[in-house]
Parts: C-alpha cells; sequence; structure tokens
C-alpha cells in the first residue's frame, strides 16, 4: 500500500506542514509571501527569485516537504522520486504577464518567456534537488484525485519508489498549493485514496 | 560614467531580479558570466539585450560584439558610451 508520508498547503495567507501551521503572512511586509517563505526556509538559492510565481510555490513545497523530515527523502536513489504534478491554469499567471511585457511595455521579457510552460516548476525542483526520476505535469479541467492516485500507482508499480506530487492553483493572486509525498514502502502514514486527498486538500467543493 | 555604471548595476539588479545582490557586490570589473563574479546565465544575456535596447536604445545584433560588451560593469558602460545616439 502507498502512504501519504507528508504535506504541506499554502493558501493566500498560511502554510501549513501536515496540517499545523508553520507560517502566516506578514501584510505589513513589503516582501511577496512567497518571498517571506523563502527567507524562513532559510535555503540559499538565489535562482528562487528569477522563478515565476507556479516555479516558486512547487520550490517551496518541496523544500516543506523535505524540511518535515529531512532523513527521509535522502535514502531514496536519484532516479526514485518521481515528480507528479498538476493544477487547472497551467502557466497562465506567467503566460499573462508575458503578454503585458510584449504588449503594453513594448519589450518581450526572456525570463517571462521561460515559465511559459506549466511543467518548468518540474525542472526547477529536478535541478535543485538533481533528482532524475520520472516526472508529469497535467493540466486538468479541475482537480481530481483520481488522478494522482491512478498515475501514483502506475509510477509506484515500475521504477518509482516515491512520489513528491502536488496541485498548484497559481492565477491573477490566488494561491491553492497542496504538496504532499507518496512512499511506496512507509510503515505508516495517510493511505494514498481519493478519499483522503479530498479529505486533506479541502478540495472538496472542487471535486 | 560612474553615474552611468551604477545605473547599469542597478537596472541589471533589477531587471534580472538578482534581489540577494546590491549594487556594491558587482565590481566595475567583476566578470558577468563568470560563477567567480556575478554568476548570469545565458536567459540573463537575452535580458541584457533588452535592457540595452529599452534604456540606451541601443540594439546589439552582432553576436560577437554582445559577447565582448556584456564583460563587464566597464565593458558595458563603454559600449554605451560608444552606441548611444
Amino acid at each position: 500500500m502507498s502512504f501519504i508520508t507528508a504535506y504541506c498547503q499554502i493558501t493566500e495567507r498560511s502554510c501549513t506542514i501536515n496540517g499545523e501551521i508553520v507560517s502566516e503572512k506578514n501584510e505589513q511586509s513589503g516582501e511577496s509571501w512567497f518571498k517571506q517563505l523563502y527567507k524562513e526556509l532559510a535555503v540559499d538559492y538565489p535562482k528562487f527569485y528569477k522563478m515565476d510565481l507556479l516555479a516558486q510555490a512547487g520550490f517551496i513545497g518541496s523544500e516543506l516537504i523535505k524540511k518535515a523530515d529531512q532523513d527521509r527523502l535522502v535514502t531514496y536513489g536519484d532516479d526514485e522520486i518521481a515528480l507528479l504534478f498538476a493544477n487547472q491554469e497551467s502557466s497562465a499567471d506567467t503566460d499573462i504577464r508575458f503578454k503585458e511585457s510584449y504588449e503594453d511595455k513594448k519589450a518581450p521579457s526572456p525570463s517571462l518567456f521561460v515559465y511559459t510552460l506549466p511543467n518548468i516548476v518540474l525542472g526547477e525542483i529536478a535541478i535543485r534537488n538533481k533528482w532524475f526520476g520520472e516526472n508529469m505535469f497535467a493540466v486538468l479541467p479541475k482537480f481530481a484525485p483520481e488522478f494522482f492516485v491512478q498515475y501514483g500507482s502506475i509510477l509506484l508499480a515500475n521504477d518509482s519508489k516515491a512520489i513528491l506530487a502536488g496541485w498548484l492553483g497559481i492565477l491573477d493572486g490566488k494561491i491553492q498549493v497542496f504538496v504532499f509525498l507518496v512512499e511506496e514502502n512507509a510503515q505508516s502514514g495517510i493511505p494514498l485514496n481519493k478519499e483522503n486527498l479530498i479529505k486533506y486538500t479541502g478540495f472538496i467543493d472542487q471535486v | 560614467m560612474n553615474t552611468l555604471k551604477e545605473d547599469l548595476k542597478e537596472q541589471i539588479i533589477e531587471q534580472l531580479n538578482l534581489e540577494d545582490l546590491q549594487v556594491s557586490d558587482i565590481g566595475d570589473d567583476s566578470l558577468l558570466f563568470s560563477t567567480d563574479g556575478v554568476g548570469l546565465d545565458s536567459i540573463d544575456a537575452l535580458e541584457l539585450i533588452v535592457l540595452m535596447e529599452k534604456f540606451y536604445g541601443i540594439q546589439v545584433t552582432n553576436p560577437d560584439e554582445g559577447k565582448e560588451a556584456f564583460l563587464t560593469i566597464n565593458t558595458m558602460a563603454d559600449y554605451i558610451e560608444k552606441n548611444r545616439k
């Protein structure tokens, strides 16, 4: 059986790990919410500042999962951790900003352009961690827990031993991020199934 | 010239989202594309081309010329002085 062994959730105002609030947005700060979280993580990865919001969301989610149990992921080979992400908005948040850069400001931004695909976030996570396993980013009509359960079981039936998965809803200031770790040989955890994903994401109204 | 160099550093930090850097961290002779220097990458090079056109009205169309111009802040400032209309 496969278990969810860690999960984190980020909304516009708060961030939780395994259901416990670990950070709340400081509205007085001049820095963006994701930058606040990055600084709290205390990791040294300047490329974070160049990422778009979708990639920053995936980066922070993956770092929080690692932080939840620092020894857990290092036990896997670099090709045994798969990445399985999805959302509804694709990279629309950055697509719109890129469109503005060439329509309004008359200067198409190369650094925005490179993020006009949703799966770039997978590359950022893979580069950061030197993971070379399977990866998939799906753009779905709505949150679909079955996708994670079914595709996850296929990955685990093959060469993957663990899956870093997540829903990365980022558009127009709205943040709906849920990142979780699925492990095949864990001794305990939350069984990976549709009901539990609905319960722990809290996305019941979207299913 | 010194003001131009300071402006360039500020624009590079702003346009390339180098938020972990201060103007004082970038030396006039620091190699922009070396990991021992500022550590810019190929996407940053494209951003520099956009920056040159946007702020100084200079189109960098010759790749060899751009390669030399973007070596350091000093070479960028020289290139701007020579090509600014």
